[in-house]
């Protein structure tokens, strides 16, 4: 590639297009954050909990959701799920609904390792206080364990982020999908898709920063 | 306990898969309950110029501008939408929201067992891009030297079958964009698409050496038709406002605008 020949004009031309792209990445990585971490909640209580009706469907989410390509997972839930539940096909509500029941695995997982990092002694000592185990949770050892999760969140978030540009294969418009169609008319590589890269890093790098802070104040 | 997971796992898939398949057997009802005022939704994969493509957040190209001629003959309201490739086969399959597909799509045996065609509407053949003074004449000299393809194209089939299956020397790209790019890059020493995409790069990249060939042995002409679900009612309305849009040259028109030469239109009168 030269430098010389890298048209500007046409980035200038589909930067309205991709910026507008940029809010409907970060919508859908916001949504399948707040959603997928809700569900990762319930679904890692559901693993550490003792009877097996709770702890295998579980176990057996984490591993489908981990050990299946997101690729097609949202295949699936673009055109099995949502159909069927939705009435008709939605990119929108697909990319949301794959990329939060993709990240709730991973979640359930982070809250699991967060918790069972807290020394067992605690628990016991707080339940020779006289704490239900309900209360140990909530007074003794959440507060420990959430302070050594939010690492591993933000990695997580940030991964999300950039997996999110994956629904531009069932033409969810945001910063992928504009960058293919910038890519298809023109037959060009590197105008829309380091500009998509810039968009990403810049979305990531604030993310960082904000995850960072929540660090600090935790 | 392993065994039973699994198991546990195998069925919830299978529930998923044949709850999919349901959904797509009813559609086959409501599809010829239709009337003529209904809006007919048809997808498009807008990624191939200038067949058809995304001008900024508009759909345009040939495709596109032959179908609004061929709706308007025939009196349908219709609307097309930029689904991507992977979504417009699933869909058009389906046939539940989009009604038909049009995307430069050839007529195929194999594509023919799961989808209907309308009737062919633009004739196309497969071109090398090569670059000048290569000594490649023909497609048979393309075996040893590396070559690109786009996915899933006709391209793909014919380069398949002369280079083998399972040579790396042939790379399947999602795209041509990505493809072109592979050859300007000296990965590849030829790229095998169809013959508007070769010539609109050739066009756009005057500076770059390039040379089109044609290898009438070994590619033979190919039809682009409308896709269509298997069964579908919009066969019998299309058909005849096609014929009709080439017969009265409304056909040369759009060709010459989009490629700026007359298209030879005996060939698929009589390719039916």
């Amino acid at each position: 590639m030269t430098w010389m020949d890298f048209r500007f004009d046409i980035i200038i031309d589909y930067l309205p297009l991709i910026l507008r792209g940029a809010l409907y990445t970060i919508g859908i990585s916001l949504g399948s954050i707040l959603l997928g971490s809700i569900l990762g909640l319930v679904i890692s209580l559901g693993k550490m909990s003792r009877p097996w009706y709770f702890r295998w469907p579980a176990s057996i989410y984490i591993n489908f959701f981990r050990g299946t390509p997101l690729l097609v997972q949202i295949f699936l839930v673009h055109f099995c799920v949502v159909p069927i539940l939705w009435g008709k096909s939605d990119p929108l509500v697909a990319a949301v609904a794959a990329l939060s029941l993709n990240a709730a695995a991973y979640t359930a997982e982070i809250y699991r390792a967060g918790i069972m990092s807290i020394d067992r002694g605690q628990t016991e000592a707080a339940y020779s206080l006289g704490m239900t185990h309900a209360q140990a949770m909530r007074l003794v050892i959440l507060p420990q364990a959430i302070r050594r999760m939010v690492p591993a969140f933000g990695n997580e978030f940030i991964t999300l982020v950039k997996d999110s540009s994956l629904v531009a294969v069932i033409a969810a418009p945001e910063i992928m999908y504009w960058s293919k169609a910038m890519s298809a008319q023109y037959y060009r590589v590197w105008e829309p898709y380091l500009t998509a890269a810039l968009i990403y890093f810049i979305l990531t790098y604030l993310l960082g920063k904000l995850l960072s802070y929540m660090e600090r104040k935790v | 306990m392993k065994k039973l997971k699994l198991l546990t796992v195998l069925t919830i898939i299978t529930i998923i898969l044949a709850a999919c398949g349901s959904k797509n057997n009813e559609s086959g009802n409501s599809n010829s309950a239709s009337g003529d005022d209904v809006t007919y939704l048809i997808a498009s994969d807008a990624s191939y110029a200038p067949m058809e493509f995304m001008d900024k957040d508009k759909i345009t190209g040939f495709d596109i501008d032959f179908l609004a001629e061929v709706m308007k003959e025939a009196g349908l309201k219709y609307e097309v939408k930029n689904v991507g490739w992977d979504a417009l086969m699933e869909s058009v399959r389906q046939g539940t929201e989009y009604k038909a597909a049009i995307s430069a799509v050839s007529i195929t045996d194999e594509r023919q067992e799961t989808y209907d065609f309308s009737a062919p509407y633009f004739e196309s053949t497969n071109m090398i891009l090569v670059k000048e003074g290569s000594g490649i004449k023909s497609a048979t000299d393309l075996k040893g030297k590396k070559v690109a393809v786009q996915q899933g194209t006709t391209a793909d089939d014919l380069m398949t079958g002369i280079m083998g299956q399972g040579n790396t020397d042939l790379s399947r790209f999602e795209n041509n964009a990505l493809a072109l790019m592979e050859m300007d890059q000296g990965g590849v020493d030829a790229v095998v698409a169809d013959i508007a995409i070769v010539r609109e790069y050739m066009k756009n990249n005057p500076d770059k050496n390039y040379e089109g060939l044609l290898d009438e042995t070994n590619f033979v002409s190919e039809f682009y038709g409308v896709l269509l679900p298997k069964g579908s009612e919009l066969k019998a309305k299309l058909d005849p406002a096609i014929k009709t849009v080439i017969e009265n040259g409304t056909y040369a028109e759009v060709y010459k605008k989009w490629f700026g030469e007359e298209p030879d239109t005996a060939a698929l009168l009589s390719a039916e």
